[in-house]
């Protein structure tokens, strides 16, 4: 009778307390907002830090958020993810906004990753590269390209400023390949790639000397920034709240990597430790990129009409895209932390 | 003359009617509806689920893309085809060589082997981008990995040809002293045809596909995998969609290319008897009336 009690009065224990920890589970399920995070490319490198960092340092969770970060099957499927509900919110260059808006994606930009145009050409060490040089520098020569849409764009100012027709050159393009690998080979005489990617990789390398580079904004090539945060118009009308906390979180994260470098690498290496990049490259690479995160005003984030126009000027003359629309069918700061 | 011979004109004509029609309707009316049927499904879902054209285009559109840009496609194309032959004949001469030497000396079979299959392990677009460092951007590379591609059934399927021929026939050939070359050319080699072809038919459906690997890995100019590359860059799905029915035009054409090459090399596969054209004058070996 006894131990009929004490196994009755257990049982009704053990429910009361699973009871609690269910209800308590679900309302804590229930208060999180669980969204998938796009990269733009197939596999993590360090630009991804910010989310890493957010992750890792529970800014996600304060907002009230669960972050899964999912990778595209290739460079250009991105925007494809975000409009079939397959991501939420996505990484893109500015140029895939905008042939993406140009091809009737409905994806708005909700924030600037970088602020300025850090993509160049580089040469091998003792190669004489300059605005000044710049016709004898590419005549005939062999350049390379990923075949992306943001290199596709630069590459037509680049040639004007050197007077030189396509025709003029030999663009090698390897959507599979490495530049840096073609260039050390002597594949190609001109690599083209952003500043943060080229150097690390370059200095991992082992090669003697200076890898030579000269900005595209030097010669010819538009200063816009290169990477955004997006989503599609109708996440953007329907979970507002959910963007502006991602937005909220990913900017605390972004400050704090770009005050502890070493940290947040070291956190990046951390999880994705079989990205195929060592340690090194993603603390050079993520130290590369910092400069770039915040316009002359030191914001983080904000952009502007101008960079807009510009770009759709800039694809317009290189027809990319047909028309430039009003800057606002790219962009909005409204939900700015 | 048998009955069932002295019956069969009467009833060959509308048979042998019959025959072509239903034949036609077999192998190019079945075939030929089931592409209709694919593309009708294909439509059906992109009507009923409201797809984006920049997330899968209609099949209209998909076929516009390749007919409204079709002279910039028609050198991008003729490209492909010449990487897909030029490998395609590299790898099957190497393919057959090789199948020839190792089923004649066993040693180098033993020795040989093992590289040929670890050769296939290797996935090949790990080696699309070595093989474009060593040989840089021209055709070559593109050649060497469709090359690459088919060597490896034809070798196989010659070898595994060789290992089999009659041996009744070999004996009686050896009986009648004939020479090992007139033995090879006439037993051996009409004996390997059939895995041969298999082999060759193989090699065929994959090598458009080593011809667009090496196209990805690094073109100096155009080509019809770059084309594609950019319309994706360029959300132009409709296009993407439409070199990739280009690519697979390509391939289908290939290997019924071969296929029909097979047929003209192989009659014996169809007919028991060569055709009475083809009969020599002296009826005398003629199938003699049951």
């Amino acid at each position: 009778m006894k131990l009929r009690r004490i196994t009755a009065v257990a049982s009704a224990g053990a429910l009361a307390v699973s009871s609690f920890v269910l209800l308590a589970g679900g309302a804590s399920s229930a208060a999180t907002t669980s969204i998938t995070f796009a990269y733009d490319f197939p596999g993590p490198d360090f630009e991804l830090t910010p989310v890493v960092v957010a992750q890792d340092l529970g800014y996600f969770k304060a907002a009230g958020l669960h972050v899964n970060v999912s990778f595209p099957p290739d460079t250009s499927s991105t925007t494809k993810l975000l409009t079939t509900n397959s991501a939420q919110i996505g990484f893109l260059t500015t140029t895939d906004m905008g042939v993406a808006v140009n091809a009737g994606a409905p994806v708005l930009s909700v924030a600037n990753y970088s602020m300025r145009n850090n993509w160049a050409l580089f040469a091998k060490p003792g190669t004489k590269l300059t605005p000044g040089n710049l016709t004898a520098a590419l005549k005939g020569k062999r350049i390379f390209s990923y075949g992306d849409t943001w290199t596709e764009s630069m590459l037509p100012f680049v040639l004007r400023y050197a007077k030189l027709k396509p025709s003029q050159v030999k663009i090698v393009t390897a959507p599979t390949g490495n530049d840096l690998t073609d260039l050390l080979a002597g594949k190609v005489d001109i690599s083209t790639s952003t500043t943060n990617y080229e150097i690390p990789g370059f200095q991992g390398s082992g090669t003697k000397g200076t890898e030579v580079q000269l900005l595209g904004t030097k010669v010819g090539a538009p200063d816009i920034p290169v990477w955004v945060y997006a989503v599609t118009r109708s996440y953007a009308a329907g979970h507002g709240k959910t963007v502006k906390a991602f937005l909220s979180a990913v900017k605390r994260a972004t400050v704090w990597a770009a005050a502890n470098p070493v940290k947040a690498a070291a956190d990046f290496s951390k999880a994705y430790p079989k990205s195929g990049y060592t340690n090194a490259y993603n603390l050079e690479g993520w130290k590369l990129t910092i400069p770039f995160l915040t316009n002359a005003q030191h914001q983080y984030f904000t952009q502007t009409t101008a960079q807009w126009t510009t770009l759709a000027k800039a694809l317009k003359s290189i027809h990319l895209i047909n028309a430039v629309p009003a800057p606002t069918t790219y962009f909005t700061n409204k939900f700015l932390p | 003359m048998s009955t069932r011979e002295t019956t069969t004109p009467r009833r060959a004509g509308r048979a042998g009617t019959d025959s072509v029609a239903r034949k036609l309707a077999r192998n190019v009316g079945v075939p030929v509806l089931s592409i209709v049927l694919l593309f009708a499904l294909w439509q059906g879902i992109v009507v009923y689920f409201h797809v984006a054209p920049y997330i899968a285009p209609r099949p209209r559109q998909a076929v516009l893309a390749v007919t409204q840009n079709w002279s910039t496609l028609w050198p991008l194309v003729l490209g492909t085809i010449r990487e897909t032959v030029y490998g395609f004949i590299v790898g099957a001469a190497l393919g057959i060589g090789l199948g020839v030497i190792m089923a004649k000396v066993p040693f180098l079979q033993r020795l040989v082997y093992p590289v040929l299959v670890l050769s296939q392990a290797v996935p090949i677009i790990a080696l699309a981008a070595p093989l474009v460092l060593i040989l840089g951007f021209s055709v070559t590379p593109k050649v060497v990995i469709v090359a690459w591609i088919v060597f490896f059934p034809v070798t196989v399927n010659v070898l595994d040809g060789l290992s089999h021929v009659d041996q009744d026939l070999m004996n009686l050939a050896r009986v009648y002293g004939a020479p090992r070359w007139r033995t090879f050319f006439q037993i051996e080699i009409p004996a390997t045809a059939t895995p041969l072809f298999s082999g060759l038919k193989i090699g065929a459906t994959y090598a458009v596909t080593g011809a667009i690997i090496g196209e990805l890995a690094a073109s100096d100019g155009s080509s019809l995998a770059l084309y594609q590359e950019h319309a994706n860059t360029n959300l132009n799905t409709a296009a993407v969609y439409g070199t990739t029915m280009l690519m697979t035009v390509i391939g289908i054409s290939w290997f019924l290319l071969v296929v029909g090459a097979e047929v003209f090399a192989t009659p014996w596969q169809r007919r028991t008897v060569a055709r009475r054209r083809w009969r020599r004058a002296d009826r005398s070996d003629e199938e003699p009336a049951r």
